[in-house]
């Protein structure tokens, strides 16, 4: 809803004259802080992308050595859970479909048991720490998909995906909406609680904008509330970063630590359904 | 209680006195009207010629003072800005009723000089930290599209900052912009934007008056920390039935007014409305069907005023005004149905009765409401967004003028608020999806304010008096003590020291989620946990009339603000029944050694130079910058403008205007990271990272404008054609700016990929060179 409000206005500024020119801006002084990301998603080894944030108008070196010097090598990283530790090693990994890296990896894969509370340690080479915590999530299913046809345009169609809500618990969720590929942009990606529901029963539609034999991937994240905050802040300081009338906001990690990292960590349950549109 | 002896005489002396000095003058009052529509004159003066006696008169035209009975005639003069004087000869011998009509100066260019009256009075009274706009300013000033707007012509004025440019925006003293009192024929208006803030909601050719206060503020006003903006709506001619409108670019608009009983009763009826929505309508009817056209959204806004005034008898009259306005934005196509509108409605009734010669009343009831609504429907969904706010308010003022010393104001009001605050309803239409959210809040807001302006002597004026406010919204009750106290002293003829205190409480919040005005921003009222903001503002200043017709004015002043409020940051505004969770309080602090107008009204060239050099900061609030000082986006510390009138003969008006402005503070990102994100959502290359809160400076604002006015008559039209130059220089400003990631495309075995180049920084402007035309008719 922020984004559509914040939109209008923004249509009218760029639609009298687009007056647009490079600047020179002298920005205060940033220092580097190291930034966590880790999902632990059931099924999947445990995997960490530890990388450095930069001054914004530092070089983007992207030259044979822009992983090298991105990505924050030589850390301890340790995970806890059940009176176990897993211990993930600076090795570089990538995952083809959808594609993502990562450079710490662990050996065993991550349990799907709700419930379990998950530590994160992180020791860099200069000792500073870096820490974090988590809990796994119960799933929460897809009930339903529903495809239906516009009554005005009949080569057109909507989506509509149904899931049951826990009443008793506040929920978050995050819903993503891809077409033909998960490496495709998301159609949609916002965030929603809740909390002011007043039926189990949620819905997630799309426009009448489908042809007949499209792919449609859905995916309904069941979240825990730092990583909403966390997807949050990170929505808002993109569209701070453009838009007069949005208010930006400092990245909301839920990593801390003497190391000052930015960061999430967070378990990573979803269901995903795909479909092809047909009659 | 008991009195001992000598006080007991003391007490009977001073009334013996108070008898013996009854008997001896004479009062003289009445109301000063314009003569051709019979318009009430506002502040408006009365001298008795050499005697050094007379006054001003008040928002209803009526005036009151004393002089000594003689045998002698004595002269009495009446004047006001852009009227002929008149002069009248008479005994005081006797009370009398005076109502006296001034004729406008006309076109000639020498009826125009006129005796510098008003800078005259506004050196010489208490009063200070406070500006006038002129209809005739208001409509020669050049403006955006030709459209003329009486709060941008208040952006000229010193110690006020736009918001940004192009938009009615105000920011005065350092105050946040809900912190300006908007009164529309004494009703509260909560939001006097249209169009994000492009235009204001005041029809100029509605208006009769506007007045700005910006510290010093007179007793009877509270409720709001830094301004009383005091908009009064003309009364409609009482003696001919009269028309005038206008085409211009964006709207069109057509006033029309005239006697219900000639001298009795009037009316006037004015509306404006823009027609973009016309041209993108017909487009999108032409373009419809074709498979790759997107739907031009439509919008447009209105303003309807209407106002009507009864003379009842000698001593009571009855006004009642009122004003509605929407701006709509609807966008249909098949993802959306979307209705978006929003807006004002007031209305006011007064009834003014003369108990006597010394004794004015006006009783006031007012009704204001704001509103937004977002309605989106699809087949089968709904989605319903919106928040309101309405007051209604009765109040009782008083004007005694006790004698040519004491001219006492006093008065109560108690004003009903109703909040209904982001009220969300959204699901399907059977029913099994639903989400609902919204908080609902009542309060009472009181007031009661006793001031006195007395003249001390012939060098010496207080203006001393209090204002007791309270709110309830149960459990919460708050009630504050607003002392108020102005001085002036004349060290001669021209040149006049001043000073001022003023403590301001305002009970009533806006909660606005960026620097820009949104419709959207929410009224929130104090509660428990959201206590009253409060201001104390002390100014000094001074004064120097130069040949009775230029008026040099140098205030400083120092402004405390606390229990300021602001979102966090991240802050769930929709959907959210815990409003205060998202909330910080701080305080706030601004000043300026240096805030200086130069105004000339009379002759050929008339205008004024303002020029403020300030720094604003906010600070204190636990959730934002560490508890850090930070300066809000308005802390500008040089602002300077200079407007320019010229008369080169009665058909042809050169005006022109030329503002500066150094750079607003903002919020950029002084960081940036890569995010892998999860599957499904794309590797973003540049996240940003916001450090302290505006920490970077925009470049210097600089504009000018230019306008020329021709006048011509028809065989039944008084006209002007207007040609408004915007931005003659074709300066490109900072409208907002921004860090941006350019990107290249690369080829791979798979394909392309987008790969970030280059980090620059990017300024958008908003208004190149913009003429426009606007023709205005009269009849």
């Amino acid at each position: 809803m922020k984004t559509i409000l914040y939109s209008i206005p923004l249509l009218f500024l760029l639609g009298s004259c687009n007056l647009t020119k490079d600047v020179e801006i002298d920005l205060p002084v940033y220092e580097t802080q190291p930034v966590v990301e880790c999902y632990l998603e059931p099924g999947k080894p445990f995997r960490l992308l530890l990388t450095r944030s930069y001054p914004f108008f530092s070089d983007l070196n992207l030259d044979s050595n822009f992983i090298e010097n991105t990505l924050y090598d030589g850390a301890e990283v340790k995970i806890s859970f059940n009176g176990e530790t897993e211990i993930l090693e600076n090795i570089l990994s990538f995952d083809p479909s959808p594609l993502k890296i990562f450079n710490y990896t662990g050996t065993r894969v991550v349990p799907a048991t709700p419930g379990i509370q998950y530590t994160l340690e992180i020791t860099l080479p200069d000792g500073s720490q870096i820490n974090g915590q988590t809990v796994m999530m119960t799933p929460v299913p897809i009930d339903s998909i529903k495809v239906e046809w516009s009554e005005t345009n009949d080569t057109l169609a909507r989506m509509l995906t149904y899931i049951t809500d826990d009443r008793g618990t506040e929920n978050y969720y995050r819903r993503l909406l891809n077409y033909a590929s998960l490496d495709s942009f998301p159609e949609q990606d916002f965030l929603v609680t809740d909390r002011f529901s007043t039926t189990e029963l949620f819905a997630f539609g799309t426009g009448y904008e489908l042809l007949e034999g499209d792919t449609v991937f859905n995916t309904i994240c069941h979240i825990e509330k730092p990583y909403y905050d966390y997807v949050e802040s990170v929505q808002l300081a993109v569209a701070g970063n453009g838009n007069p009338f949005a208010q930006p906001s400092p990245i909301k990690s839920n990593v801390q630590g003497s190391a000052n990292p930015l960061g999430i960590f967070t378990s990573l349950v979803y269901d995903r359904d795909t479909t092809i549109i047909q009659r | 209680m008991s009195f001992n002896l000598r006080t007991r005489l003391i007490v009977l002396g001073l009334l013996l006195a108070g008898l013996i000095q009854a008997q001896e003058t004479v009062n003289i009052s009445g109301r000063m009207l314009d003569a051709e529509s019979g318009e009430s004159l506002i502040g408006a003066t009365v001298e008795a010629v050499g005697l050094g006696k007379g006054n001003i008169s008040n928002e209803y035209g009526f005036y009151s003072f004393s002089l000594p009975v003689q045998n002698d005639s004595v002269q009495l003069r009446f004047s006001y800005i852009g009227y002929e004087s008149q002069l009248l000869s008479m005994l005081p011998t006797e009370n009398v009723k005076l109502d006296i009509r001034l004729y406008p100066a006309g076109n000639v260019i020498q009826e125009v000089v006129i005796k510098a009256n008003t800078l005259e009075e506004k050196m010489n009274s208490t009063q200070m930290s406070v500006s006038t706009i002129t209809t005739k300013e208001i409509k020669e000033i050049p403006a955006l599209f030709g459209e003329t707007d009486v709060i941008k012509i208040l952006q000229l004025k010193p110690g006020i900052t736009p918001g940004a440019e192009g938009t009615t925006g105000l920011f005065v003293r350092g105050g946040n912009s809900d912190q300006n009192l908007i009164v529309l024929d004494e009703a509260v208006v909560y939001n006097a934007n249209h169009l994000f803030g492009f235009f204001s909601t005041f029809n100029s050719d509605a208006v009769k008056d506007l007045k700005v206060y910006k510290g010093g503020f007179p007793a009877q006003y509270g409720g709001r920390l830094s301004s009383v903006i005091d908009v009064r709506m003309k009364e409609g001619n009482n003696q001919k039935f009269t028309g005038s409108g206008g085409l211009g670019l964006i709207s069109s608009r057509l006033t029309l007014e005239g006697p219900i009983q000639k001298d009795k009763s009037s009316f006037i009826v004015s509306g404006r409305r823009t027609y973009a929505d016309l041209i993108t309508s017909a487009i999108n009817r032409a373009n419809e069907g074709k498979a790759d056209y997107n739907q031009i959204p439509d919008y447009y806004f209105y303003d309807l005023n209407t106002k009507v005034n009864f003379t009842l008898s000698e001593k009571d009259r009855l006004y009642l005004s009122g004003y509605f306005g929407r701006d709509v934005f609807d966008f249909k196509d098949e993802t959306f149905n979307f209705l978006f509108d929003w807006g004002n409605a007031t209305g006011t009734a007064r009834w003014n009765h003369v108990f006597g010669p010394r004794l004015f009343m006006n009783t006031t009831f007012t009704y204001s409401d704001y509103r937004y609504r977002i309605r989106n429907v699809l087949q089968g969904f709904s989605f319903n967004l919106g928040s309101n706010v309405m007051d209604a308010n009765t109040k009782v003022d008083f004007y005694y003028q006790y004698n040519n010393e004491h001219t006492i104001r006093f008065g109560a009001n108690a004003t009903y608020h109703a909040f209904d605050v982001a009220r969300l309803k959204a699901g399907s239409d059977d029913g099994r999806i639903n989400f609902e959210s919204g908080q609902d809040f009542n309060g009472m807001e009181y007031g009661i304010y006793f001031a006195d302006e007395w003249s001390v002597n012939q060098r010496l004026k207080l203006n001393y008096g209090a204002r007791i406010s309270g709110w309830q919204n149960n459990p919460a009750f708050y009630a504050g003590f607003e002392p108020r106290f102005a001085a002036n002293y004349s060290m001669n003829k021209n040149w006049s020291l001043k000073a001022s205190y003023t403590r301001m409480n305002q009970y009533v919040h806006l909660l606005a989620s960026s620097g820009l005005s949104l419709p959207t921003d929410i009224w929130y009222p104090s509660t428990e946990g959201v206590k009253p903001e409060i201001s104390d503002q002390v100014a000094i200043g001074t004064s120097v009339l130069i040949k009775d017709n230029i008026l040099v004015t140098w205030e400083a002043w120092y402004k405390w603000m606390d229990n300021q409020v602001d979102f966090i940051d991240g802050a769930e505004i929709f959907g959210n029944n815990e409003l205060e969770g998202e909330l910080a309080i701080g305080k706030g602090r601004a000043y300026s050694p240096l805030e200086l107008e130069i105004e000339k009204q009379n002759g050929r060239l008339t205008g004024w130079i303002g020029y403020t050099l300030a720094w604003v900061k906010r600070g204190d609030f636990v959730e934002i910058n560490e508890g850090t000082y930070y300066p809000p986006r308005f802390d500008t510390r040089h602002n300077l403008s200079v407007v320019a009138m010229y008369k080169l003969s009665p058909r042809w008006q050169l005006t022109g205007t030329w503002v500066y402005t150094s750079g607003y503070a903002s919020w950029l990102p002084v960081g940036r990271y890569t995010l892998n994100d999860v599957p499904g959502a794309p590797f973003q290359a540049v996240v940003p990272v916001y450090g302290n809160r505006n920490s970077f400076r925009y470049p210097a604002y600089m504009r000018a404008d230019l306008g020329i006015v021709y006048k011509f008559k028809t065989r039944h039209l008084e006209n002007d054609l207007t040609l408004s130059v915007y931005n003659v220089t074709d300066r490109r400003n900072p409208y907002f700016i921004y860090i941006d990631t350019e990107f290249e495309t690369l080829s791979t075995p798979t394909g392309t990929v987008e790969q970030p180049k280059a980090i620059v920084g990017k300024q958008v402007s908003l208004f190149p060179i913009l003429p426009s035309i606007t023709w205005n008719f009269k009849f």
